[in-house]
């Protein structure tokens, strides 16, 4: 680890004069720091100035709102998450995406907003490779060792998206809250999180100068049930090999509103908008679910080790849909 | 007391060798089945247990001396590479640097187990050592590492092991003309013809078991702090055994043996890894010398999953050939193993085949191939743990292939004799383990209808039971010496040159010499690893340790006891033979009268101690003495997502007398749980056409969590062995892991009616087994 520079603010706004001042770029804030240590310590990221925005009490809540919609302060622990009654009644899904991510001590220290920051785990990227994500040409993934490899195919890079909490957020049609010297932004989950391009090689479109404040959740999303199914590697501590968030409304016997989002099967999180559209409007049904979880995983192009996610993807698709319904049970 | 030398004969993990020792005086009989005992079988806290909870305890890695150093190594980002320039300017230039070792001014440094350069300037595999630096604190020498300035001109690699052994292959190492071994591979092992009876067999089958390369990956990384003091070095050394430690450090920096001392206190796990000092431990002693300063050396995770040995990957391919009625007539197996770059052995893998079943015609073959990778190291009961998963899924493929219940097959071919020598077993209960076992999980109703699916069968929940035998050494054997003092406050010390690896050495030796001593558990203290006493005992591998210093132990505790009784007899004006101690304190055995504690007449002899010595007689010879047990497992697999957990293991273990049952159920507990991760989680993973490992780490290299374990249900068997030594106990270090990959394996192919053909059991091998058409009924 290079020596940096480390200093603390007590509020946002402190922040981001703090970070107007670094030379874009050279600045980070740092939360938890679950994520950005190990980048420090293995030389992925090499800042001169580190902002510590954990005294920041305020971006620290949940707060359901009057008309029923929900707001996270970017500061908010994955445990805070956890362990709320209030997410386990109203908001399963939420609560349901992070009982498996990480570990309990990591979840302590772990925040929103740096969960939908945290970098790629590809393991190209993370070890002693050139890999294109780093600014390098090849993406060794694709032809290597890509057991844990996206199967959709989004542009140069093969790595899948960590985040359990991301998938949750985009099925419930979050947004981020975005504050930086021009004042703040709001803008939808699903495209605060990106494919890295040519130009810009990371999983999210933020400016160097410009903070995640928090996270809002609109009601009519609230008003369905849903939840999040996460296959892993062993039994805790690992990221999903495959998960599926899947939030439903039911009205009047027939389906009014349904998101299926995947973790792990792309760049970022993956919304499965043909299986939605089956759905909506229609009774669900065991048959009704296997058909939106056969149409989920069309356009899937496995590579030469993960093609084991295709059906994965496709059964944690038919559980999920069929569990936010409360249809699932054992002999499915 | 009589001296004698004896000739011997001492197994360690499938080798038998002959060693020569001195013995001074008579070992005391060995403990009966009826003998009463206040101390030993009982369940006992383990006397350190407080200083290792609170972080008292000090491993080598805390090992924290003034002014001392701290190293890190710069290591091959490549599979095979030279290094063609390398410049430590600007390493040497970061602040808290003292210096950087490299081929270019340390070349010369050579370690004796290789009898090479600890330096060299050609890398064999990624993660062998480019250059150490040496920094006042540990964040310095490992941000100078990146600051060396090194050009590797890349060479050939191979990972592959039969790549590694065909024709044109490139040189693993371009000094070293041959991939292999030594001209002593492949190695044959037969008796009877098996070609023939494969022929004339009435059912053969093939199968086949892949095994993944396991790492370690003990709590406490491979390394040691050095300082001297002139011309004499102390290493703290995580190590399994100080004095082979000593004797390679001594070798390394040209001392006398009597000129270093290693200690090594408390030990975070070592499962065979950890059996000298290391290159690391080696490297402090060196950078100490040069500059003058204690200088530690501890591996960091990823150094450690590179560079600190594993369990190295193996391919089986078995051949059976048997009768309808189940009679076995023809094993054929075939090994190719992929020992790494500088592999000087290859594991048992052969060893189950070759004696666990009843046969007349077995052939085993051994090929061996050095790699670009890293070497291998015993790891907890080396090859056999691969071994018998090959072996026990042939058998239950043999089994299926037959129509006959496995463990009916299993008896039916059980082998009274050890085939290889053609002599008896001391003893061999794996009939009363088999029965057993199969009680407890339920044999007989493994077919339910019920049981095999939970969830009905539209459901998604497949449960299968499966089993796997257990054969091991275990028996230990002198060398080993122990020296009893009493000490006239009534406590006793007990000093052997063992160690505690954390399996609980220091709590089962304090129980024997308590229980001899006729002491409460509290006022035995037992000092151990530490080469400066100069008692000797063998390093702690191949379940030696119980078996080989226990009995030192006791017959200086029984010895030391003899003295004291006189001494008390003529203090107190009482025939010895009468005098009988309990709690440390002395009592008239004919009148029943208390005499007063010790410690009353110990203080009378003007500071005197008594002093005894002990140590571990002769093996019993033309018999084979062998730990046996089974281990059965339940599972249930999710078919819809390849997901397998293991709901229970039933482990049945013959390891002679069981002196401490906590201890014991933790060595059991630990054994499975290593298995299990063999099993269904772990597995080095290689990037064959770079030749790089991808998962040095404990994130990625996935080994079983809290969440992973099952019920475990450890069946005491108790029953001492009185062939193998005076306590009649065997070791229990090894044998819980033997079989519980095989039992796994056979209890998800039971599951998914379908043979395992590799490990690890992860979801993405489940899926694609399910999604192969190759059923078994
Ligand atoms: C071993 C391990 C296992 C894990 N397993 C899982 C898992 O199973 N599922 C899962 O979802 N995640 C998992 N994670 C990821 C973990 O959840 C994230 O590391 C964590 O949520 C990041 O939050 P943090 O507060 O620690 O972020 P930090 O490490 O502090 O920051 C991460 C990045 O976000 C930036 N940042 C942080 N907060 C803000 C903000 N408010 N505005 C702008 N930028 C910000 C930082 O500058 C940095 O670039 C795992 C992590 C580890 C280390």
């Amino acid at each position: 680890m290079r020596p940096f520079e480390h200093l603390t603010v007590q509020a946002a706004d402190e922040a981001i004069q703090a970070l107007a001042g670094g030379d874009g770029g050279n600045t980070r804030l740092i939360a938890g720091g679950t994520d950005l240590l190990p980048l420090l310590k293995d030389g992925l990221v090499n800042p001169g100035r580190l902002i510590d925005i954990k005294p920041a009490r305020a971006l620290r809540h949940l707060t359901f709102d009057a008309d029923g919609s929900l707001r996270i302060g970017a500061l908010t622990t994955l445990a805070e998450i956890e362990r709320s009654s209030q997410l386990a009644e109203r908001l399963p899904l939420l609560r349901q995406s992070v009982v498996d991510a990480a570990t309990p001590q990591l979840r302590a220290m772990a925040t929103v907003g740096g969960n939908l920051l945290q970098r790629s785990r590809c393991w190209y990227f993370r070890g002693p490779f050139d890999c294109w994500l780093k600014g390098g040409t090849v993406c060794y993934m694709r032809d290597g060792e890509n057991k844990y490899a996206a199967i959709f195919d989004q542009g140069p890079c093969r790595s899948a998206h960590p985040s359990d909490l991301a998938p949750a957020l985009v099925a419930l049609d979050a947004t981020v809250s975005i504050s930086g010297p021009a004042g703040s932004r709001t803008t939808p989950v699903a495209e605060f999180l990106a494919p890295p391009t040519n130009d810009e090689r990371v999983e999210y479109r933020l400016r160097p100068d410009e903070m995640v404040t928090e996270i809002r959740i609109p009601a009519e999303a609230i008003a369905g049930h849903g939840v999040y199914l996460k296959a892993m590697d062993r039994r805790a501590w690992a990221f999903a090999l495959v998960g599926a968030a899947a939030q439903v409304t039911i009205l009047d016997g027939k389906v009014a509103r349904a998101r299926l989002v995947f973790s792990a099967v792309a760049n970022v999180p993956w919304r499965a908008t043909a299986a939605e559209a089956l759905l909506v409007g229609q009774t669900l049904t065991p048959d009704l679910a296997a058909q939106a979880a056969d149409a989920a995983i069309a356009g899937a192009s496995p590579l030469a080790h993960n093609g084991y996610k295709v059906p994965l993807a496709r059964e944690l698709a038919r559980r999920a849909i069929l569990a936010a319904a409360n249809l699932w049970t054992e002999t499915n | 007391m009589p001296i004698r030398i004896v000739t011997t004969h001492l197994e360690f993990e499938g080798q038998v060798e002959e060693v020569r020792v001195v013995l001074e005086g008579e070992e005391p009989p060995a403990w009966g089945p009826d003998t009463p005992f206040q101390v030993v079988g009982k369940p006992t806290a383990r006397v350190d247990a407080r200083e290792r909870v609170t972080g008292a305890a000090e491993y080598s890695y805390d090992v924290q001396l003034p002014g001392m150093l701290t190293a890190a190594g710069l290591r091959s980002p490549h599979p095979h590479a030279r290094i063609s320039r390398l410049d430590a300017s600007s390493a040497l230039a970061v602040p808290g640097v003292r210096a950087v070792y490299s081929h270019l001014n340390a070349g010369d440094f050579i370690n004796p187990s290789s009898g090479k350069p600890v330096f060299g300037n050609e890398l064999l595999y990624h993660g062998d050592l480019v250059a150490l630096v040496v920094a006042e604190t540990p964040e310095q020498a490992r941000e100078a590492t990146r600051a060396i300035d090194v050009a590797y001109e890349p060479l050939p690699f191979v990972t592959a092991p039969d790549a590694a052994l065909a024709a044109n292959a490139p040189m693993v190492n371009t000094a070293v003309p041959s991939n292999t071994i030594s001209d002593e591979y492949p190695q044959v092992y037969q008796r009877g013809d098996v070609e023939a009876a494969l022929a004339q067999a009435e059912v053969t089958i093939e199968t086949r078991m892949e095994t993944p390369a396991a790492l370690h990956n003990s709590l406490e990384t491979h390394g040691g702090a050095a300082s001297w003091d002139g011309s004499r070095l102390t290493v703290w050394s995580s190590t399994q055994g100080v004095f082979g430690a000593r004797q390679q450090a001594a070798a390394a920096l040209g001392l006398p043996m009597t000129a270093v001392q290693v200690i090594t206190q408390y030990m975070g796990g070592g499962f065979g890894s950890k059996l000298g000092v290391h290159r690391s431990g080696l490297l402090a002693a060196y950078a100490s010398r040069q500059l003058g300063l204690p200088v530690k050396y501890m591996l960091d995770r990823t150094e450690e999953n590179l560079d600190a040995g594993n369990r190295p990957p193996s391919v089986q391919a078995y051949r059976l050939g048997a009768a309808k009625d189940g009679t076995l007539a023809a094993l054929d197996l075939a090994v190719i193993h992929n020992v790494g770059a500088n592999g000087l052995w290859s594991s048992p893998v052969a060893l189950p085949a070759k004696e666990l079943y009843q046969c007349a015609n077995v052939r085993t073959t051994d090929r061996a191939a050095r790699t670009n990778l890293g070497t291998l190291a015993a790891f907890r009961a080396p090859g056999v743990v691969e071994g018998i998963a090959g072996l026990e899924v042939a058998i239950d493929a043999l089994a299926t292939e037959l129509g006959m219940d496995s463990l009916e097959l299993r008896r039916k071919n059980f082998a009274e004799r050890y085939q290889l020598l053609d002599r008896p077993y001391a003893r061999k209960m794996l009939l009363d383990c088999y029965r057993i076992g199969a009680e407890r999980i339920g044999w007989e109703t493994r077919d339910a209808e019920e049981r095999r699916y939970p969830g009905g069968r539209s459901g998604h929940l497949r449960r299968g039971i499966g089993m796997a035998s257990q054969l091991w050494g275990g028996d230990g054997g002198p060398p080993a010496q122990a020296i009893a003092k009493l000490l006239p406050d009534g406590t006793a010390v007990i000093i052997t040159g063992t160690q505690d690896i954390g399996t609980g050495t220091r709590t089962v030796l304090a129980q024997i010499a308590a229980e001899e001593l006729g002491y409460p558990l509290e006022r035995v203290r037992v000092e151990l690893g530490e080469t400066a006493h100069g008692v000797f005992s063998p390093m702690s591998g191949g379940s030696m340790t119980l078996a080989s210093v226990g009995p030192a132990v006791r017959m200086a505790a029984v010895e030391a006891r003899k003295e004291l009784t006189e001494v008390i007899g003529q203090l107190a004006e009482a025939p010895a033979d009468a005098l009988d101690i309990r709690n440390a304190t002395v009592f008239n055995r004919e009148t029943g009268a208390e005499m007063g504690g010790v410690s009353t007449y110990l203080e009378q002899l003007g500071g005197h101690e008594i002093t005894a010595k002990g140590m571990r007689g002769p093996n019993a010879e033309d018999v084979t003495v062998r730990t046996f047990g089974a281990q059965f497992a339940e599972v249930e697999v999710d078919i819809g997502t390849g997901a397998v957990r293991v709901v229970r293991i039933v482990a049945v273990h013959d390891c002679g007398r069981i002196i401490n049952p906590l201890t014991y159920s933790s060595q059991i507990e630990g054994g499975i749980i290593q298995g299990l991760g063999f099993a269904l989680t772990e597995q080095r993973i290689v990037d064959e056409r770079l030749g790089m490992v991808m998962n040095p780490n404990l994130g990625d290299y996935k080994a079983p969590t809290i969440r992973d374990i099952p019920q475990i249900d450890i069946v005491l068997l108790n029953e001492p062995n009185v062939v193998a030594n005076t306590l009649g106990v065997l070791g229990a270090g090894e044998p819980p892991i033997i079989p519980t990959p095989g039992a796994i394996a056979n209890a998800v192919g039971h599951a998914l009616g379908k043979t395992v053909t590799r490990l690890p059991l992860t979801p993405d091998r489940v899926l694609d087994m399910l999604s192969t058409t190759t059923e078994r009924s």
